[in-house]
């Protein structure tokens, strides 16, 4: 039945903060299959969004739901589906590579011997298997940002929810990411990724979603949205950012 | 026109003290903003630290308003060294110091080293620790007043004043040393074994006051306080005393050594300072040992843990293990626990013993009983329990993780218990057995395992509901001192609350050790442990409900603010 539904579905999610309301009614469906970019500016809300809708954060109102299964009502069918990683959050970051993966599969309720052997196939893909048993706090930004997805993926869930995967990632590692992605979407996998890099998601994504003041501007497939002219065109259009005219900070030229 | 960026139009001004105290009243408002709890907790702990204050004020001042001269430099040499050793201890053993502005953050600012050290001195001022020390110490300058007229008052002033800073700059200069000391992964088992020597030193300063206090020879105590008054705990404190007594050249020099201490305090914190600067940014790659043995699972599972099943419940045990000993913070509260564990029960029940032979014939035999026994025990095993009261606050937001795989709230709170345990009993097992032995007293080990058993269970349970519901974010520091500013009394007031609370529930093992008498003997320690693991049980059952239906919320305030 779960195949009737979208992978996710964003119903009227809203979230206020003191008094800064940081996402504003968001409605998004993801269809099960896709690579869905969703972009915006910093502080247009993604991380907020991604997190109501993966149970990190409760939101005000709205509803989510993971191949139909509300994440809020039926948390734990909604997880099991569901692989995360957060952004601007620690992992348990005081484990080895190894470690980590162990702890993440064990807790996902797998067998120990289908962790070993997953384990140590992502640590080799991922090119982490060199590091041994320096642990994950001693890694560079962009081994913590493999890590981190080897973690999502470990489960092998149907949704894969992503916030600023490419994020501080040198250009290598963010193939090697962008490859093992593909790969997971050709398998029938879903995958959703907040970013703010224009190349990527271009090359990338199936469906965009551009994100600005907490709500919603421009949905669908990346032919629709980017039309006949260039995303990042579209974005800054939506976004309505100003250009430096070349008058102010004079100081800078000397 | 265009002017070059490394030439400024106009000299930079100077940054001064005054900049770092504006930045701290400022980063101290802004916290407050639209946090009315925090407000109120901040109100509260003011009021709580002015009582203190004024508490002291009145036994410092006393020798003045009684008119007492023969008191005043006792009191003055013991009452200030007491401030003095408790600003360096205490810091260290429980309280962590303020860091509201953590050096770090300085780093890459164009301030020299002196600016930096008097700016952060300075602001340190303002924190309600040190206005009630400055109050209580006011005590002083009054007495001192009182007793030698004006020049004494204002000598005293001075010398208050250099005492305070003395006080501000070795807390901070401990801290921050120690804070290296265990950031670096070479010596840090050496730190480990200083910070426990030092905590022991609270052990022969309890002796000391109980001493005081007893004895009734106050010539020799006298002496004593003579002595105290040249060392640097006791010189700023004196001063007045000093005048009034008619001694400008001893004041004198006095307010010397306070100087001269508060100038070597600076500079030893300066030099941890820039270490602690630079070590923010990189604490140096660890050791990598080539060969992995077995998968990642079997690497996942420290040896101690090899009993537990490999699912989930395993798994959260072996990773809380890993960080009891991986993680500066945790590590330095279990030493802390060990320490203090070993130090409060030998002092409550060898107190007595000790006074008894020498000092007199007050407490009838000095002896310790089964009920008192079975109250050091019961505060040993709160206090080890309590450890445990913000312990999603060490996770910070690690914690998403068991959010985002559905960890039910009972696993983890039982498995927290477990892996905690899997360090603490071992080391309670090792004091109750050292206490009984020592005491010559091998037939009370079943009362004091008992009650020992009975508190750490009931304070397990009770610290899980504290934990679920009283959590606050520790500072993403490496300094395992460090604290956010505002947490110092929210910290304060959950450790009483969860304190009291544990021990009313353990109370009825020090009734029944004193009612019951030789029965009680055989029956605490079975008794004791069905009681313990009964109530940890049923807490992580009840907390764990309350934890199921929180989980957001408490990865929102454990989450450190950035």
């Amino acid at each position: 039945m779960t195949d009737q539904h979208p992978a996710l579905s964003l119903r009227g999610l809203a979230k206020r903060f003191d008094t800064k309301i940081a996402v504003a009614g968001v409605d998004l469906a993801v269809p099960t299959g896709s690579f869905y970019g969703l972009l915006g500016p910093n502080g247009a809300g993604k991380t907020t969004t991604l997190s109501m809708a993966v149970g990190l954060l409760r939101p005000d109102a709205g509803e989510a739901r993971v191949l139909g299964y509300d994440v809020w009502a039926d948390p734990v069918r909604a997880k099991s589906l569901l692989g995360v990683m957060p952004d601007g959050v620690r992992l348990f970051d005081r484990l080895s590579g190894a470690e980590l993966l162990a702890y993440h599969g064990l807790l996902r309720g797998m067998d120990p011997a289908v962790v070993d052997q997953r384990a140590a196939e992502l640590l080799d893909v991922l090119a982490l298997s060199d590091a041994g048993r320096t642990l994950v706090v001693d890694y560079s930004a962009g081994m913590k940002k493999k890590i981190g997805l080897a973690c999502a993926l470990l489960h092998g869930p149907r949704l894969l929810v992503l916030d600023e995967p490419f994020e501080a990632v040198d250009p290598v590692s963010a193939a090697l990411i962008r490859d093992i992605l593909h790969r997971y979407v050709s398998g029938g996998g879903t995958v959703i990724f907040s970013s703010h890099v224009m190349e990527v998601v271009e090359r990338l994504c199936s469906h965009v979603a551009i994100l600005a003041e907490g709500r919603i501007k421009r949905v669908g497939t990346l032919t629709e949205v980017r039309g006949d002219r260039s995303l990042e065109d579209v974005f800054v259009e939506v976004v309505g950012g100003r250009t430096a005219t070349g008058e102010e900070l004079s100081w800078l030229s000397r | 026109m265009a002017v070059p960026v490394t030439v400024p139009e106009r000299p930079a001004r100077r940054v001064s003290s005054r900049h770092f105290v504006r930045l701290k009243l400022r980063v101290l408002g802004n916290n407050f903003r639209g946090q009315k709890w925090r407000i109120a907790l901040f109100v509260l702990g003011l009021l709580l630290g002015l009582w203190f204050a004024a508490v002291g004020f009145f036994l410092l001042a006393t020798p003045g308003l009684a008119d007492e001269p023969r008191y005043a430099l006792m009191v003055a040499a013991f009452g200030g060294g007491l401030l003095t050793l408790g600003w360096l201890l205490l810091p260290l053993v429980f309280f962590g110091v303020d860091e509201t502005l953590d050096p770090a953050r300085f780093a890459l600012l164009p301030l020299s080293r002196r600016t930096l050290v008097t700016g952060l001195l300075a602001a340190a001022l303002v924190s309600v620790p040190a206005l009630a020390t400055a109050l209580t110490a006011a005590g002083l300058v009054v007495s001192a007043g009182l007793l030698g007229g004006w020049s004494a008052a204002v000598v005293g002033a001075l010398g208050v004043v250099a005492g305070l800073l003395v006080c501000l700059a070795g807390a901070r200069a401990l801290t921050s040393a120690f804070a290296t000391m265990l950031r670096s992964r070479r010596v840090r088992d050496l730190a480990a074994v200083l910070l426990a020597v030092l905590a022991a030193l609270l052990g022969p300063l309890q002796l000391l006051v109980l001493a005081a206090v007893q004895q009734t020879d106050w010539d020799r105590l006298d002496g004593v306080a003579r002595v105290v008054g040249w060392t640097p705990f006791g010189a700023p404190w004196t001063v007045g005393v000093d005048v009034a007594e008619g001694r400008p050249g001893a004041a004198v020099a006095k307010l010397l050594i306070a100087v001269a201490t508060l100038g070597v305090l600076l500079f030893w914190w300066s030099r941890s300072l820039e270490s602690a600067m630079v070590g923010a940014a990189s604490a140096g790659p660890s050791r990598a040992p080539r060969g992995v043995a077995g998968g990642a699972v079997t690497q996942l599972f420290p040896r101690a843990v090899g009993w537990a099943r490999r699912d989930r419940f395993g798994a959260l045990v072996a990773r809380e293990c890993r960080y009891w000993w991986r993680d500066a913070r945790r590590r330095a509260n279990l030493i802390t626990v060990a320490v203090v564990g070993v130090f409060v029960p030998v002092m409550v029940n060898l107190g007595g013993v000790s006074f008894s032979t020498e000092g007199g014939a007050e407490f009838g035999g000095g002896d310790s009983s089964p009920a008192l026994v079975s109250l050091s025990m019961i505060f040993v095993g709160v206090l080890a329990s309590l450890t445990l009261a913000n312990q999603f606050g060490f996770d910070g937001s690690s914690y998403a993780a068991n959010l985002v795989a559905g960890v039910p709230g009972r696993v983890e709170l039982r498995a927290r218990m477990t892996a905690f345990s899997i360090y603490v009993v071992p080391m309670l097992v090792v004091i109750a057995v050292a206490l009984a032995l020592f005491l010559g007293r091998p037939a009370w080990l079943g009362v004091m395992g008992g009650a020992l058993a009975a508190a750490y269970g009931c304070g397990l349970a009770i610290n899980g509901f504290v934990s679920v519901l009283g959590a606050y974010s520790l500072p993403e520091s490496s300094n395992p001192f460090a604290m956010n500013s505002g947490a110092g009394f929210t910290k304060g007031l959950l450790t009483l609350v969860s304190m009291v609370a544990s021990a009313v529930v353990a109370v009825p093992f020090v009734v029944a050790a004193a009612l019951l008498g030789d029965v009680w003997l055989w029956l605490a320690l079975p008794i004791g442990l069905a009681y313990g693991v009964g109530a940890a049980l049923l807490g992580a059952y009840l907390a764990g409900d309350t934890l199921d239906r929180r989980q957001p919320e408490l990865l929102a305030t454990v989450t450190p603010r950035r």
